[in-house]
């Protein structure tokens, strides 16, 4: 009869040192594959859609109404009257202001209008003057009021913030193409 | 006088045994953090850069309209044609409420384009957008 004999093994473990290595390849490899995507834009709510032959005209008074024309020229008017893209935020924040405490119903509206050929980033360049004119006067306003920026305000503050400088941007119905 | 030099009587030196941990955690953390782009773009497009922009706070409710250099549209993982956006949207909307649509469109696309994605989207009751912009230098 063969007589087996059992080895004497030693502690069976294996070397945790290159553990490390192993986590840190793994580390590199989810670091160099994320795309830590920013989602970052001008947010906008579009009106309800009406159709047109429900449409009814609200009057509304010069004195609320800023609108604003981008032509397909790269021309920008407001009011009527060409204006360069940058002017817009000092020309805005000026009436804005004016209308601080006044009631909801008399606030000023913005309205843009384009022309189907102007350019994509006029638009949005104008866009952003507008949205940073309000902005600006917020935080003037936080800042007078509350002495804080906006970001640090409390709930109900912004809450009162948002009713005394509502943004208030309306996208004009484009016109029927003819 | 003859100084004799201190010495401590622990080891010297870092212990290492816990540095897999410490990397794990770091790994766990940007698995976490990571979304994998789980779309494919189809369409090339350059964002338009601005100032005033908003980071948008909840990712999960954010449907993407991409619109490429030359007038393409993609939603989700295909190319769609205008008139089917309304009806795309539409069930989007129905299944998530309060969606935002996040349009990525390229930044020399026509206004014409963007009226018609805007009416379809009106119509379509998906009334909040995010116009993506990059962050301006």
């Amino acid at each position: 009869m063969i007589h087996f004999k059992k080895r004497k093994r030693e502690g069976g473990e294996f070397s945790t040192a290159s553990m490390a290595d192993i986590t840190f390849l793994l580390l590199l490899f989810f670091l160099v594959s994320t795309v830590i995507d920013v989602d970052t834009g001008i947010g906008l709510t579009l009106p309800e859609y009406i159709p047109p032959e429900e449409q009814e005209l609200a009057p509304l008074s010069k004195d609320r109404l800023a609108a604003l024309l981008i032509n397909e020229n790269g021309d920008v008017l407001l009011n009527g009257e060409i204006i360069a893209i940058p002017q817009i935020q000092d020309n805005l924040i000026e009436r804005i202001k004016s209308k601080i405490d006044l009631p909801k119903n008399k606030k000023l509206v913005v309205s843009i209008k384009t022309d189907r050929k102007t350019n994509y980033n006029l638009y949005i360049q104008a866009l952003d003057e507008v949205k940073s004119a309000y902005f600006k006067v917020r935080e003037e306003y936080a800042l007078n009021h509350w002495g804080k920026k906006v970001k640090d305000l409390s709930d109900d503050q912004i809450k009162e913030l948002r009713e005394k400088i509502p943004i208030i941007i309306s996208i004009a119905e484009p016109e029927q193409i003819k | 006088m003859k100084f004799q030099k201190k010495r401590a009587a622990t080891k010297q030196g870092i212990p290492t045994s816990s540095m897999p941990d410490i990397i794990f955690m770091l790994l766990l953390f940007f698995m976490v953090a990571t979304t994998l782009r789980e779309q494919e773009v189809y369409v090339s497009f350059t964002l338009p850069e601005a100032k005033a922009i908003e980071k948008i706070e909840n990712k999960r409710l954010i449907s993407y309209i991409y619109v490429g250099k030359n007038g393409r549209i993609q939603i989700d993982d295909a190319i769609v044609q205008l008139k089917d956006i309304q009806d795309i949207m539409y069930k989007k909307r129905v299944a998530l409420p309060n969606v935002i649509v996040s349009l990525r469109i390229d930044k020399n696309t026509n206004m014409g384009l963007v009226t018609d994605i805007q009416q379809a989207l009106r119509k379509a009751d998906a009334r909040r957008i995010n116009y993506s912009a990059r962050m301006k230098e």
